[in-house]
């Protein structure tokens, strides 16, 4: 005979831990969304502002080439001979400031019509403006970018050029200043920006965040309300309509229950007469048929009260499922159970079918209390004990177990049959499931209704195989 | 044995009246509690089989009159017919007399049994025999014998032998438990220890053995008459 039956957990995927990417999920799509916004209007005025400042650098160099050309009379004025084929000069206070001012960075040179360099700096040399007119360029000398203006200009000498180089280039430190005055402070700007929202949405979003794990945490069964009064207003309407929905879905789950305890009831009273009807039968089948009746074959009779069986027991359970599901019970006192009486009647219970199957049934139980609904627990214990002793091989041995482990009282059901592998444990206890390949007449509920019931005691079913590796053991601890 | 059935299911009523029938039991049944009210005020009936949920006076209601003085079935043992998921009507059924109870739909094998332990506790009450197949205690005169071929074997029991068969009688079909055996012996014993109530059962089996009667240990509970060959169902 391979093994087993029964049992649910429907929500089982539902009871999963609560996921912490979504958690971060949230704030980080928030987080980011919230950075866009702020820092794209960040980074279009800091484009602004720069392009002020590039405009305001326009104005600079425009202001260098001014003052270039203001200096090329002075040099002019400055020529007042020649000495040679060079001209004497004796230059004028504002030239001499400049270039003292600027050494190293301040060029000028004197250069014939030809372009021949007179006096100053020979690589000033070039091809001098072909009229009156200023000419302002930039070029490159020893690694740096000069602002040379050339002007021809009369001077005593006749006409000259003058040519006044500045390499101070503003422009050069205006990218400087540009990154100083406008870009630096931007980044800091956007890096506090990036900061303070990242700050804002943690706390911003705590209560919505507490709310989410609020909910995520509570077990499938638990649909009372959240407390909206620890909720911020905002988060308010939220929590109100999921307080709607779960008093919706608290309502249906509840109209569904008593909908199935109403079909189990009403079903058990005809079944009950069905059962009573071909019970009698299947006891007389054998005997020579009366008058007036039918004679059926005795193994047809037992076939049909098999199924009678079956379809009773299934009633019963069923309706013990939703019994043991309803809201009530957790309304109901607890009362102090002595789990060794309880054992010791299913024991006495089972024996009968036990013995019938060769089973050896027996008991390993230490007097110890708990807080419980009885009929729960005895319902539970039936449970397990007709499945050890339903799904053990003829022969076999069933334990029926209670006592202490630490603090914790516990129930416990052996058997050395066939067992369940590991993998199909859990499945085992939703409803209706039966392992492949099962025999016998289990409809799949016992495990399920017993599992429910180790709910309503705030605990759950633990399967393990039994000593040796062999069969199934089924553990009920009670918390403290 | 004459019994009364008070049940308002005509499929229910007629499946266990043909049960109980086949299995040599005469049967009344009666559909309502007012009409089995009336019927047991003035005859007696070796028990009452009544399911609760009867129209008007529910089974509860008529268990509770079936103990009053003036009932001819004052000491009729009861047993009640409930629904699983009345479980609270099977313990006040059980405070205002009821002596079993049985989940309906039920198995009849499962009902026979109630039953027959229901006559043989209601029987030892009332009669000084006890007797378990062929082994019969007759506790007035203190003689314990067997029925073999069709006459009376004595057997020869000490008095801890006897005061621990005659609790395995009173319990049977159902097993007795170690501890429950070990309390009946204190009277005799208050040092006795749980290992003595095995020398006892050991006893006790060489004794049964030659009638067929098996004293079954129940590991981690206690003992059990049982007859060795299988008497069916």
């Amino acid at each position: 005979m391979k093994f087993f039956v029964s049992s649910f957990l429907p929500d089982a995927p539902a009871s999963r831990a609560p996921r912490a990417g979504d958690l971060r999920g949230v704030t980080s799509g928030l987080r980011r969304r919230l950075l866009i916004l702020l820092i794209a209007p960040l980074t279009v005025l800091a484009v602004i502002n720069a392009w002020i400042e590039y405009r305001s650098a326009d104005n600079v160099a425009a202001e260098q080439d001014q003052r270039l050309l203001s200096l090329v009379p002075l040099v002019a004025d400055s020529v007042i001979g020649q000495s040679g084929e060079r001209p004497l000069l004796m230059l004028a206070p504002p030239l001499e400031e400049f270039l003292k001012e600027r050494s190293g960075s301040a060029a000028y040179a004197i250069l014939d019509v030809d372009g021949k360099v007179l006096h100053g700096e020979s690589w000033l040399q070039g091809l001098p403006p072909p009229d009156s007119t200023p000419e302002t360029h930039s070029e490159e000398h020893e690694g740096a970018t000069w602002r040379i203006v050339r002007q021809r200009q009369l001077t005593v000498l006749g006409e000259i050029v003058v040519a006044v180089a500045d390499s101070s280039d503003p422009r050069q430190q205006w990218a400087r200043s540009i990154f100083l005055r406008v870009l630096l402070p931007n980044l800091v700007l956007i890096a506090a920006a990036a900061f303070a929202v990242r700050w804002a949405v943690q706390r911003a979003l705590k209560p919505l965040l507490s709310l989410k794990e609020a909910v995520e945490r509570r077990s499938p069964r638990d649909l009372s309300a959240i407390d909206g009064a620890a909720s911020p207003e905002e988060v308010r309407p939220l929590v109100d309509s999921l307080n709607r929905l779960f008093r919706m879905v608290d309502a249906q789950t509840e109209s569904q229950r008593r909908f199935v305890a109403d079909a189990a009831h009403q079903l058990r009273t005809p079944i009950a007469g069905l059962q009573a009807q071909v019970e009698a039968w299947a006891q007389a089948a054998g005997a020579a048929p009366r008058e007036g009746s039918l004679a059926l074959p005795t193994e047809q009779l037992y076939k049909l009260r098999s199924a009678t069986r079956r379809t009773s027991q299934l009633a019963n359970q069923l309706l013990a499922l939703s019994r043991a599901d309803a809201r009530a019970i957790h309304a109901t006192p607890e009362q102090r159970i002595d789990l060794k009486s309880l054992c010791e009647d299913a024991l006495e219970s089972h024996l009968d079918a036990a013995t019938a199957r060769g089973i050896d049934l027996g008991l390993d139980a230490v007097c110890v209390q708990v807080m419980g609904h009885e009929w729960l627990l005895r319902e539970l214990l039936s449970n397990l004990v007709d499945n050890a002793v339903k799904y053990s091989d003829e022969g076999g041995t069933v334990t029926i177990r209670c006592g202490r482990r630490g603090s914790a009282p516990f129930l416990e059901v052996e058997d050395d049959g066939p067992g369940v592998a590991a993998a199909e444990r859990p499945r085992i206890l939703e409803r209706f499931y039966r392992v492949q390949g099962t025999q016998g007449e289990g409809n799949g509920l016992g495990l399920a209704i017993a599992e429910e019931i180790a709910r309503v005691h705030g605990s759950h079913l633990q399967l393990q195989a039994g000593a040796a590796g062999r069969g199934l053991k089924v553990t009920l601890s009670f918390t403290g | 044995m004459r019994l009364l059935l008070v049940e308002d299911d005509v499929m229910v009523a007629s499946g266990i009246k043909l049960g109980l029938s086949n299995a040599g039991y005469a049967v009344d049944w009666v559909g309502s509690g007012e009409r089995a009210e009336e019927v047991l005020r003035t005859e007696v009936f070796d028990a009452a089989i009544i399911d609760i949920g009867l129209p008007n006076m529910d089974g509860l209601e008529l268990t509770r009159r079936i103990r009053r003085p003036e009932m001819a079935s004052q000491h009729t043992p009861v047993l009640i017919l409930t629904a699983r998921d009345a479980l609270q009507d099977r313990v006040q059924g059980l405070d205002l007399g009821a002596d079993d109870y049985m989940i309906k739909p039920f198995e009849l094998p499962e009902l026979l049994a109630r039953l027959r332990a229901l006559l043989r506790r209601s029987q030892a009450a009332t009669s000084a025999v006890l007797s378990f197949g062929p082994i019969e205690l007759d506790t007035a005169n203190r003689r314990a014998s067997a029925q073999r071929n069709g006459q009376a074997v004595p057997i020869e029991l000490g008095p801890r032998e006897w005061t621990v068969m005659e609790y395995l009688l009173i319990n049977a079909p159902k097993p007795a438990s170690k501890d429950k055996l070990l309390q009946a012996l204190t009277g005799w014993d208050k040092e006795i220890t749980p290992n003595a109530v095995e020398v006892y059962i050991s006893r006790l089996r060489g004794k049964l053995e030659p009638y067929g009667v098996a004293l079954r240990s129940i590991r981690g509970f206690g003992y059990r008459l049982e007859l060795r060959a299988s008497d069916g169902e």
